[in-house]
């Protein structure tokens, strides 16, 4: 016997309160519908983070770690990602995973959408970079993003915050770009570079990816859920949603969840939003199959869960003779490099990939990351090789586009489930080809931009088995039922009161971080419900 | 006494296998590892880890005579610590990442480093402005890279 929580039929059930559940629960608040979202997470404390602790750098190997199968929260779910050569990497609280991001922000560009036009390759999108532009700025001031007006690699934008510092270790890997007659620009970051709209300014902490104690950076708890609350919204903590149900014709009417108690309940609601994730979402829409809908919901072109897009990221690690201060600063934002980001086949590969500075490298990371290479002896040798690399390393990654393949999939795992027993995802994926050509590429150019910096020597790890951050493709956008799950504004084609505003919807994934993208989707969608309320369902 | 506690002998050991991995620095700045104390923070830490390595500090006493491990000098320690590695593969990697997990968050230690020893919040750091312009120069002055569409 299910338990409801009350016989209330909400107007609009947004199901996760990450990067996109945030933005267009903010975005419909304006209309004074009744919102709610359920969402499997907590709030987080900033306090409890680890920049609170000196031990900060241990606790990524446990309650902060990058894999939910790993940190042994029940607030995650487990993903079986054993048949993957990219492990996923995502967090479940209210801000998802924007808690543990870096707040690299770029926005796509605009051949991003017209892939198959200029390449021939995989599809174009049905909106481009135009539509999207107006919410991009929409974005930028609620999420408070910092950088640098001019860039070449992009139409002019005018993020409202001055860029994060640069610091030594920014500066002296972009005298290597300079060296190298190679593009280079401050990244465009989600974090407040001074105080802004109730946030604190960033004090250049380090471990951005282990949440930010400052609230300085732009996570959704801090950003998009304080005004949508204020303006009427209800976010209900600690609520796993099993499955999306459906009435005699095929509509979607509510939920069943499990409580922080683990009890069964149910919601009614006149549209339901899935802000999932894009492993979370094609993973309760085939949780969600039914008689109407046998192969999962909104599953007529077999395509939910298929097309699985990660960005493949190589690493690279350059030695300095100098101190550089890298434990100072955002981890992940600092500077990109777009010098290989549009097509030239003449590299072997299609498409392109950016470089994007890393720091916050800590005492303790100096001595793994070393260990891994190889280079730190035990022993008399020890901290003669630990004062080589103490404070004297740079890193930068690679992310690479990765293409649409329908074989890359999230289905159903036949065993394993998560705490409320409901079935955890299984991830099948294969780097293809034109993936590793760009990997090898990418770590070539990247050691020649670090050595024209002034490395002694380099390192490089490719794929990155830990960087299953980004989550694409799954739910993939369009206009033809049989070729796409969500039309041009993210309304599934079977199912026209049910909404996707995750990665999932993305039809090619870009080479840049898509939180930017995926929240600018999710306020574009948004600002189309408003528009079409009077015949939102035709 | 279960599998995972450890003698005073053993202790004793342990630590001059902690201070053989890490020893003193030559300076004397940075402490060796046993002397910091961290045996005993792996046996109340890592209690899994005790099986592996009493096995192995108890063959390091037998290979190592009369005075055993602990009894050698600094050479013999790491000479002996080398050869047993081989043998027993699974000993150092494991037993170096808890070094290096606790030894690196060390006050001592991170005083030695000119690191104030501290988390990272509240105070946070200063950081130097860039005198951007310039550095940007040759940047703004080269092309468009972006596609149309």
């Amino acid at each position: 016997m299910l338990r409801p929580v009350s016989e209330e039929t909400v107007d609009v059930l947004i199901i996760g309160a990450g990067a996109s559940g945030a933005a267009i629960a903010w975005s419909l608040a304006e209309t004074r519908m009744r919102i709610v979202c359920l969402e499997q997470g907590d709030w987080m404390k900033p306090e409890d983070y680890p920049s609170t602790r000196i031990g900060w750098e241990l606790e990524r190997f446990g309650a902060f770690g990058l894999s939910p199968n790993g940190r042994g929260r029940r607030e995650d779910y487990p993903v079986n990602d054993a048949a993957s050569p990219i492990r996923i990497s995502n967090f479940n609280a209210v801000g998802g995973s924007t808690i543990l991001y870096a707040a690299h922000f770029p926005r796509f560009h605009p051949s991003d959408f017209r892939v198959r036009t200029l390449d021939g390759l995989a599809d174009d999108w049905p909106i481009d970079y135009a539509t999207l532009e107006p919410f991009y700025g929409v974005n930028a001031r609620m999420m408070g993003v910092a950088g640098l007006a001019g860039d070449p690699a992009y139409p002019p934008k005018e993020p409202p915050l001055p860029p994060v510092p640069l610091g030594k270790l920014g500066e002296t890997v972009a005298r290597g770009f300079n060296a190298l007659g190679w593009h280079w620009w401050p990244s465009d970051s989600a974090i407040a570079t001074r105080d802004y709209e109730g946030r604190a300014g960033c004090i250049n902490l380090g471990p951005c990816l282990m949440g930010c104690a400052q609230g300085a950076k732009g996570s959704t708890d801090v950003t998009y859920w304080p005004p949508a609350i204020r303006a009427g919204v209800e976010l209900r903590t600690h609520c796993r949603v099993r499955e999306i149900t459906v009435d005699a014709a095929g509509m979607a009417d509510g939920v069943i969840y499990h409580d922080a108690d683990g009890r069964e309940r149910r919601q009614k609601a006149e549209i339901v939003i899935l802000a999932c994730n894009g492993v979370g979402t094609p993973r309760l829409l085939l949780n969600s199959a039914s008689k109407h809908f046998p192969d999962g919901l909104a599953n007529s072109s077999g395509l939910v869960g298929r097309n699985l897009m990660f960005h493949p990221y190589a690493h690279l690690l350059g030695v300095f003779p100098e101190p550089l201060e890298g434990y100072k600063g955002p981890t992940g934002c600092g500077i990109v490099s777009q010098e290989f980001y549009e097509t030239d086949l003449s590299r072997g590969f299609a498409r392109g990939y950016s470089y994007e500075l890393t720091r916050g490298i800590g005492p303790v990371g100096t001595a793994l990351l070393a260990m891994s290479k190889g280079r730190m002896p035990w022993g008399d040798a020890h901290h003669d090789a630990y004062a080589e690399v103490w404070d004297r390393t740079a890193g930068m990654v690679a992310i690479c586009e990765d293409l649409p393949e329908a074989h890359n999939t999230v289905t159903l795992d036949p065993e394993l489930v998560d705490a409320d027993g409901i079935p955890a995802p299984r991830i099948d994926y294969t780097l293809s080809e034109n993936s590793r050509r760009m990997l090898d590429h990418a770590v070539a150019r990247g050691c020649e931009v670090l050595e024209a910096a002034g490395a002694k020597e380099s390192y490089a790890d490719a794929p990155l088995g830990v960087a299953g951050w980004h989550l694409m493709g799954t739910a993939r956008m369009g206009t033809d039922p049989a070729t796409s799950v969500v039309n041009e504004w993210g309304r599934c084609h079977d199912v026209k009161n049910l909404f996707v505003v995750d990665g999932s919807v993305f039809v090619t994934c870009a080479a840049v971080n898509p939180t930017n993208t995926i929240q600018a989707l999710a306020l574009h969608v948004g600002d189309r419900i408003k528009k079409n309320l009077a015949n939102l369902f035709d | 006494m279960d599998e995972t506690s450890y003698t005073d002998a053993e202790r004793a050991a342990l630590a001059a296998v902690l201070d053989t991995l890490l020893p003193r620095s030559r300076d004397g700045r940075l402490p060796g590892a046993g002397e910091l104390g961290l045996g005993a923070e792996i046996e109340r830490d890592v209690p899994q880890l005790a099986p592996m390595v009493k096995a192995a500090l108890a063959r390091l006493d037998d290979d190592a005579g009369a005075g055993g491990f602990a009894g050698l000098d600094p050479a013999g320690r790491t000479e002996a610590l080398r050869v047993h590695a081989e043998g027993d593969p699974g000993l150092l990697p494991g037993l170096l990442f808890q070094v290096y997990t606790r030894y690196y968050v060390a006050p001592a230690v991170l005083e030695a480093l000119d690191l104030e020893p501290r988390p990272p919040w509240p105070k946070g750091y200063a950081m130097d402005p860039t005198d951007l312009d310039t550095l940007l120069e040759p940047v703004r002055a080269g092309p468009k890279r972006y596609r149309d569409a």
